[in-house]
């Protein structure tokens, strides 16, 4: 902690591409008329021929990168998330997934990243359909300092991946020690009054939430999950047995994303636990409009989360 | 440099051929299901693949210099297990637990379970993309090696194959050699009934490729055409197979109904003795 500074997390993830081809990793970018999206001129200026635009088709932008992985390089794709997730689904599934391709997928701008821009360019289903494909691993950064690792681990470790990405500024929660482990919660905050689980974009609202809760004297105990799959389920399980109150927040539908893992962890082992998940609302299409009228809306904001902590507590 | 372990001569890949088809016969019908139109349709362009063509050897697949073969229309499965069968890329006696449980021989390809299979095809309008991306790597890493990728012709229905069409001809590939098993049936009926796929030929040649249409049950013209290709010319290319959905048997040839049909009984008997 400590860094008062805010970076977009893309430019951490291009800064990382091109300190990987340093490092000797064979790396070929692709993008669907996505340059300025994934923020990728930096590297492109350093290295144009790993950098193949493929125009507006995304299907293809996937078969491509496959192919380019089988050939040899590091895939990694860079577009934004809606359009990766839903035009490109067959492609993600078959010959990413079920084929074990050396892929890397950024989804860039998830959630409701896009803001006034409406549902076409929302990614709220992303996480849920990722852990419907049998193998693919799940991350989502929080800060700069866990993009950097997360970019790293995804292009020197074989295998499908899929990094949920955010744009705008985001503060810094990890000093540079951090490590990123895939499978391992990361707990922010230690506490005993109540857990908070999040992941990805509003990992840092959850923050600013817990240290507002902690001038009343409230105990946040904050995991972040910048792994989905493989998912840390005894790391959320031990939390939850300490606490016995638990408060999930994503930008992600209320189906199929961290509420919802969280649900069968309770579940599954019978827990006696308080449990309120934050979302957007399952069964209907989100409200658009600027993004943080949006988490105002659905409770997903600093006052949101620390309302729902309060509410919990009572 | 690589070449084709086998570069048999067009009379022996006939030969081939033939038991590709007597395996075929025997294998769908010993499984009870099986695409036997698509399987046979095909034989004759994966026997010239697989005995002359490609740049390859059943020992050496890691190596990074071999030719690629993309089976894009998954469901010729069945044809594409006994032409490695007979190529001895896979064991004769695999070729009995097809369709079976947890089989080594699935009713589509496996790359995880067959080392020949370069991805796992199955949903149609995949394998051109994929080649793209193959023959797009091979150029920027400066290697020779070629890519082919097989398709049926209803296949051409999906738009995918148009995106990855336009991005062949962007990026130049003239080491992608498409070949469409143009055998003009689909599952429902008549592709031209259904949705017309031609003009074909101006169709891809206004894609920019460089197209030619070829006899694809005649393993002389197959290899020849093949040869022949300008591997400089900056184009894609795509040899427009005409083949009949079931060749080599009079009762399956041409009907779409032996799409997912097998044959049974006496059927077996007859197909053999005709092939022979």
């Amino acid at each position: 902690m400590g860094v008062s500074e805010k970076t977009d997390l893309r430019n951490i993830m291009v800064e990382t591409f091109i300190k990987a081809v340093k490092e000797g990793i064979n790396l070929v970018v692709v993008v669907g008329d996505s340059t300025s999206t994934s923020k990728i001129a930096p590297f492109q200026e350093l290295y144009p021929e790993r950098v193949v635009n493929v125009g507006i088709a995304e299907q293809n932008l996937v078969g491509i990168s496959v192919g380019l992985s089988l050939s040899g390089y590091v895939s990694v794709t860079a577009n934004a998330a809606p359009f990766l997730i839903a035009r490109s689904n067959e492609q993600v599934k078959n010959d990413v997934c079920y084929s074990e391709t050396n892929v890397k997928l950024f989804g860039l701008n998830a959630g409701v990243a896009y803001g006034s821009l409406g549902s076409t360019h929302y990614a709220i289903d992303d996480i849920s359909i990722m852990l419907g494909l049998g193998n693919i691993k799940i991350f989502a950064p929080s800060d700069p300092v866990e993009t950097e690792q997360i970019v790293l681990y995804a292009l020197k470790n074989k295998g499908p991946m899929y990094i949920r990405m955010d744009n705008g500024l985001f503060p810094y929660l990890h000093n540079k020690e951090y490590r990123f482990t895939p499978g391992k919660v990361d707990i922010l905050r230690h506490g005993s009054d109540v857990t908070l689980i999040s992941l990805g974009s509003l990992v840092n609202k959850a923050y600013k939430a817990s240290l507002d809760l902690e001038k009343e004297s409230i105990d946040v105990e904050l995991l972040n999950i910048p792994s989905i799959r493989p998912l840390d389920r005894d790391g959320i399980l031990n939390s939850i047995l300490k606490t016995k109150k638990v408060v999930t927040v994503e930008e992600h539908s209320l189906h199929g994303g961290i509420g919802s893992l969280t649900a069968e962890i309770i579940a599954e082992n019978k827990l006696d636990t308080d449990f309120i998940r934050l979302g957007i609302t399952e069964g209907q299409f989100s409200k658009a409009g600027p993004r943080d009228q949006i988490r105002s809306y659905y409770g997903i904001d600093r006052k949101g989360i620390y309302n729902t902590i309060k509410k919990i507590l009572k | 440099m690589i070449t084709n372990e086998y570069s048999l001569p067009p009379d022996k890949i006939k030969e081939r051929a033939k038991n590709i088809r007597k395996k075929i016969i025997l294998m769908n019908s010993h499984a009870g299901q099986g695409h036997t139109g698509a399987d046979l349709s095909e034989t004759d362009i994966l026997a010239s693949l697989f005995f002359n063509i490609l740049h390859i050897n059943k020992d050496d697949l890691a190596n990074p210099n071999r030719d690629h073969f993309i089976l894009s229309k998954g469901h010729g499965a069945g044809g594409f297990y006994c032409t490695l069968a007979e190529a001895g890329y896979i064991e004769e006696s695999l070729l009995d637990t097809y369709l079976k449980f947890d089989s080594r021989l699935p009713g589509h390809p496996v790359k995880q379970k067959i080392k020949a299979v370069e991805l796992n095809t199955g949903a149609l309008g995949h394998g051109v993309s994929v080649g793209v991306g193959l023959a797009l790597g091979a150029k920027l890493s400066k290697r020779n090696y070629r890519v082919f990728v097989l398709t049926g012709d209803g296949e051409l229905q999906e738009g995918s194959v148009w995106e990855a069409a336009m991005s062949a001809s962007q990026f130049k590939l003239d080491n992608l050699i498409l070949i469409i098993d143009r055998n003009t049936l689909q599952l429902a009926d008549r592709t031209r009934k259904i949705m017309s796929v031609e003009p074909l030929k101006d169709k891809l040649d206004a894609f920019g490729f460089d197209t030619k249409d070829i006899d694809g049950h005649n393993p002389a013209e197959i290899i020849e055409q093949t040869n022949n290709l300008d591997l400089s010319c900056g184009k894609p290319h795509a040899l427009i197979a005409h083949t009949i959905k079931g060749k080599g048997i009079s009762f399956i040839e041409d009907k779409a109904v032996w799409h997912h049909k097998v044959p049974v009984g006496e059927q077996v008997t007859e197909a053999i003795e005709e092939l022979e």
